[in-house]
């Protein structure tokens, strides 16, 4: 400025008409001056950001490195491929066709007697106890749902392959390792895995167990079909209590509640309550729901009805925001046509805010899919073998099975507690892609 | 030109009439503590077309809205006077809003066809209110509403693309067919054409001289030219007050009031 | 209007829906987290050779489920609780005091708490004493008047000359957890009554004994670790001078990384401890309800199923898990007396 100040006292002891120019010719100077400093910000700027994203896209890598390095494995399970006789003596069935007998038959004693045959050097019992150890506690219920489904191979000798204890699992998976993984395994037992080795008789499998059992304290027979069924029903009833409840209570605030203290007193109320910890949520349900309305414990209703309390904020702050957004033009429209305010609403501004409202919705569900602390509370952080067949069946939660495996003390689970925290984060992926795309398709159709 | 409300007199020329359609006494309206219409006397008649202009924010639009009751969606408006809708006041606590708005139709400045297909908007009114018994009723009612708003022949075979998706003069005949889809007996248009291109908009005006043979049209219009084409009487309003209603023809050719000759002389805007 | 209708529709089901749990079918366990590995197996074990429910079993901790446990009979509450400590009169008084007059107590076995660090390092031989005198808040007075003063030691040297000169760095777990129970009790208790004068000071003023016998520091040398030992365990192999507190079964299945140390002459092992030679270690315990029993199917026969040779005998597979066993005369004594259904009297 004082430049053109100076210029300008100049110029008027000059000629009149160099002033106009001076002055034309002392701003492009100095926006010529700064031009370059601009430019040298904006890319600083520019550079800012991509350096951010990089190091953000970085750490995701990482993460999913870390997550997938350590849960690969447990999608493969190791077995033994064994010769076995199915004996009628040693089974102890004489009726093929009775399913009692088939089903509390000694497949056990069958499996210990292909494994003695194939190391006859195990006399002594303590040494015969650790051989049999080799093969899991689970195999011979495997067996037996072989046998019952083809009753006519009593009598023969099949080649099975059957599930390997989780220390083996362990030990197989880590042969190229620096160093191997021994465990408690003693000296024999590693010659006799040495040996099984060398026949070809370990095999890598597909882990179906994994994706069809439930909890087990036996790492190779545990898998995450119960918590994921329990997730599923959970998800579902806090599906329908939020999404009903969110919505209506959306329309009622935005809509029909009169512009008073009381009004206000709801909404800071609902804000705040969107910042609440989420384990409160838990005491609430232990204090409510178990104690006053005396609900069972660690059912996916319960589950359900306090994830449900947690996400009603986070539905009810975006769907208010989606009705907000609702040009007036089209309620002016329908009014003036004589529509009543409800059919208003339903005609016209929900069809419009579902877009927005599905949007916070599948959020909030993906946020309460993965919640733990709350569950906690209400105990469904318990150990629970069987898959739930029903909303009041007892059962857990992904993450509250992530949680309890990581607790464990067996190896094999800590790749398995990986693998599982993949399919949780595969769902949750998925659940704001659908997200995502639904927003995209709705507002070209609306 | 002095421009205070004072200085305006009472209404001058043909305000009131005789067997009017609707009749409105001594209208003031208020927006919280600050007054928008002053005193309004005025008389809309069986099938005419009545334009009211005047400059911007001189209470035009605010004092159409109060003829079919929408202003009541509007915070802190307050309305005093009486309407009444051939002998019955539309203001009083037990009228209900939503017939009324059935039989006084209204169209917006900027189209606002709602986002469905272009059957549907039509189809909207007569379904809410119950007009039709049958599929076959209904498409007729939604063909003749075209027809009448001259846009049949250019939808006939896309009735089940959206409404959104028309030209802008196409949308605001849209509009006007889905109002009178429930046949209102008075229909309140706000500006109609402000957003439309000539050619629209000379169509539209064609058929708001159509219109005019079976409803009562009130029009609010910034466009004088405008006025002087489609309309029976024209109103002008200043700052909130009605200055002078009129024959159209006498009125821009012939006007009795200083304030009314200074505006269509464009001495202001 | 419709949504309104739908809503209350969904609130009567779920309403009508806790009810219809008035028959529950599977049996509810709650308590310690040191006996939940092996009620655990137990209960999988139960399902999977019965016709019954595999019973649930939730990590409370002991005190937590003693709590959840006396709050009454029905069920809504739990039919068994697990305690890795003998029931307190207090607990014993609250649970007559809400209707829980039957308990039978079945003692399981034992488990070692260990002090241990990673296999990187040097085996650590401490004294109780010195586990005392680096971990309590508040130590005698080193210059040996009878007084006491907040805990001053920052190495194990200056804990005992004949220890490395590392900083103290012990993890151990949080107040909630019965194993920092047991430890304050048989480890610090142990090394803080060596003490002569403070042993006599149990006589004099026992809360005062208790409060010094039982306090562990807070001004950094023990940090509480959480109770997931496995995040334990990986700290002491990232941390060579850090010594990690947790049960015998976690050192079992983690032979391969870290090592216990060896306290008052004697190391853990299934045979010191089930003598009895290693010091701190304690026996396990689960109640159960005699009310409950023939209400929720399948009690009597998960107590047989837990107290079979095969399951908490010294070849049975509570053992491989690593839980101590009882011996032979104990086993015998306890699995009459859970036969009988007898009473518990406190």
């Amino acid at each position: 400025m004082s430049t053109i100040e100076i210029d300008i006292e100049k110029s008027n002891e000059s000629n009149c008409t160099n002033e106009s120019e001076m002055k034309k010719v002392n701003t492009i100077e100095l926006v010529n001056k700064n031009l370059k400093k601009r430019y040298r910000a904006e890319r600083r700027f520019k550079a800012y950001g991509l350096v951010s994203i990089c190091f953000a896209l970085l750490c995701l890598v990482v993460l999913f490195t870390d997550i997938i390095s350590k849960g690969h494995g447990a999608f493969f399970q190791t077995y033994i491929q064994l010769e076995l006789n199915l004996d009628e003596d040693v089974l102890e069935v004489n009726d093929i066709q009775n399913m009692k007998q088939l089903a509390s038959a000694n497949y056990q004693g069958v499996i210990r007697q292909s494994l003695r045959t194939l190391f006859p050097d195990a006399k002594k019992r303590h040494d015969k106890r650790k051989l049999y150890a080799l093969v899991s506690s689970g195999a011979s219920y495997q067996l037996a749902d072989q046998i019952k489904a083809q009753p006519a191979l009593v009598g023969t000798t099949i080649s099975v392959f059957v599930l390997a204890d989780d220390d083996v699992d362990t030990w197989f998976k880590s042969l190229d390792d620096a160093k191997p993984f021994i465990g408690r395994m003693s000296e024999k037992q590693l010659v006799w895995l040495e040996s099984l080795k060398k026949s070809g008789s370990l095999h890598k499998k597909f882990n179906t167990t994994f994706f069809n059992n439930g909890d087990s304290r036996e790492p190779e027979l545990a898998g995450i079909k119960g918590a994921m069924i329990g997730s599923l029903f959970t998800i579902l009833v806090t599906f329908l209590l939020s999404f009903t409840v969110g919505i209506s209570t959306a329309i009622y605030l935005e809509e029909y509640a009169p512009k008073n203290l009381f009004t206000d007193f709801i909404e800071v109320n609902i804000n705040n309550l969107a910042a609440v910890p989420s384990i409160i949520f838990g005491l609430l349900g232990l204090a409510i729901f178990i104690g006053m309305f005396g609900m069972q414990r660690s059912i996916p209703l319960l589950g359900g009805v306090v994830l449900s309390l947690m996400t009603l904020p986070t539905i009810i702050i975006s769907s208010r925001a989606a009705i907000k957004a609702v040009p007036p033009s089209i309620r002016q429209a329908a009014l003036g046509m004589g529509a009543s305010k409800m059919q208003v609403i339903l005609h016209h501004v929900l069809p419009l805010a579902m877009p927005g409202m599905l949007t916070g919705t599948i959020i909030g569900l993906a946020q309460a899919l993965g919640e733990t602390a709350p569950l906690l509370m209400i105990g469904m952080v318990a150990f629970v073998v069987d898959v739930p067949g029903a909303l009041t069946d007892p059962s857990t939660a992904l993450p509250v099975q992530i949680f309890l495996w990581a607790d464990s003390p067996e190896r094999a689970f800590v790749e398995r507690t990986s693998a599982a925290i993949m399919v949780l984060l595969a769902f949750l992926i998925s659940m704001n892609t659908v997200a995502v795309f639904l927003r995209k398709r709705l507002e070209r159709r609306w | 030109m002095e421009q205070s409300i004072e200085k305006i007199g009472p209404t001058i020329g043909q305000s009131l009439l005789e067997n009017p359609k609707m009749s409105m006494r001594n209208v003031d309206v208020f927006y919280g503590d600050k007054q928008a219409i002053y005193d309004v006397n005025l008389d809309i008649g069986k099938n005419e077309v009545l334009s009211m202009i005047g400059p911007s924010g001189c209470g035009k639009s605010t004092f159409l809205r109060c003829l079919n009751r929408m202003n009541d969606t509007i915070e802190g408006c307050k309305v005093t006077g009486s309407f009444d809708l051939e002998g019955k006041n539309i203001y009083h606590p037990k009228m209900d809003v939503v017939p009324l708005r059935a039989r006084v139709g209204m169209v917006f400045q900027k189209p606002n066809p709602f986002p469905k297909t272009i059957y549907d908007n039509v189809a909207y009114g007569p379904k809410i209110h119950g007009l039709v018994e049958s599929k076959t009723d209904l498409d007729e009612i939604v063909e003749s509403s075209l027809q009448k708003a001259g846009l049949w022949d250019e939808v006939k075979d896309r009735l089940d693309q959206q409404g959104t998706g028309l030209s802008g003069g196409q949308q605001q005949r849209l509009c006007i067919a889905r109002t009178i889809a429930i046949s209102p007996e008075v229909i309140l248009m706000d500006e109609p054409c402000s957003a439309l291109d000539p050619i629209a908009t000379s169509k539209i005006e064609n058929l708001i001289t159509e219109l005019s043979e079976n409803y009562t049209i009130a029009i609010v219009t910034h466009s004088m030219q405008q006025a002087a084409r489609v309309s029976d009487r024209t109103a002008y309003f200043h700052l909130g007050k009605l200055v002078e209603v009129n024959d159209t023809q006498h009125l821009f050719t012939n006007p009795d009031h200083e304030l009314t000759e200074a505006y269509i002389t464009g001495r202001f805007g | 209007m419709k949504k309104v209708l739908i809503f209350s529709l969904f609130i009567a089901s779920a309403l009508s829906a806790q009810f219809a749990s008035a028959g529950r079918s599977n049996i509810n366990i709650v308590g310690s987290s040191t006996v939940y590995p092996f009620s655990t197996v137990v209960a999988e074990r139960f399902g999977r050779s019965t016709d019954f429910k595999t019973p649930k079993v939730e990590s409370t901790g002991s005190g937590g489920g003693m709590k959840l446990f006396c709050q009454g009979v029905g069920v809504q509450h739990p039919d068994i609780t697990n305690a890795s400590r003998r029931i307190k009169k207090s607990e014993y008084d609250l649970c007559h005091n809400n209707g829980v007059n039957e308990i039978i107590e079945v003692l399981i076995g034992y488990d070692g708490i260990v002090i241990a660090n990673s296999r990187k390092a040097t085996r650590m031989k401490l004294t109780r004493k010195d586990i005392f005198l680096a971990l309590a808040a508040r130590v005698p007075n080193p210059n040996g008047t009878e007084t006491l003063v907040d805990n001053p030691y920052k190495t194990w040297q200056d804990v005992n000359s004949a220890l490395p000169n590392t900083a103290i760095e012990v993890l151990g777990p949080p107040p909630t957890s019965g194993t920092r129970d047991a430890f304050a009790e048989l480890a610090l208790e142990g090394g803080c009554k060596k003490v002569s004068w403070i042993k006599a000071m149990k006589k004099k003023d026992k809360k005062a004994y208790k409060a010094l016998c039982h306090t562990v520091r807070e001004d950094g040398p023990f940090i509480e670790a959480g109770e997931n030992d496995n995040l334990i365990v990986q700290k002491l192999n990232a941390n060579k001078n850090a010594l990690g507190i947790f049960g015998f079964s976690f050192l079992d299945q983690n032979i391969d990384q870290v090592q216990a140390s060896i306290v008052d002459g004697n190391e853990p092992t299934f045979e010191t401890i089930a003598e009895g030679s290693y010091p701190v270690s304690r026996p396990l315990y689960f109640y159960v309800k005699k009310a409950h029993v023939g209400v929720v199917p399948g009690i009597a026969e998960y107590l047989a199923e837990f107290t079979r040779e095969s399951t908490w005998g010294d070849e049975g597979y509570l053992t491989e898990k690593g839980m101590i066993p009882l011996d032979a005369a104990k086993r015998a004594e306890t699995s009459s007396d859970v036969k009988k259904m007898r009473n518990l009297e406190l």
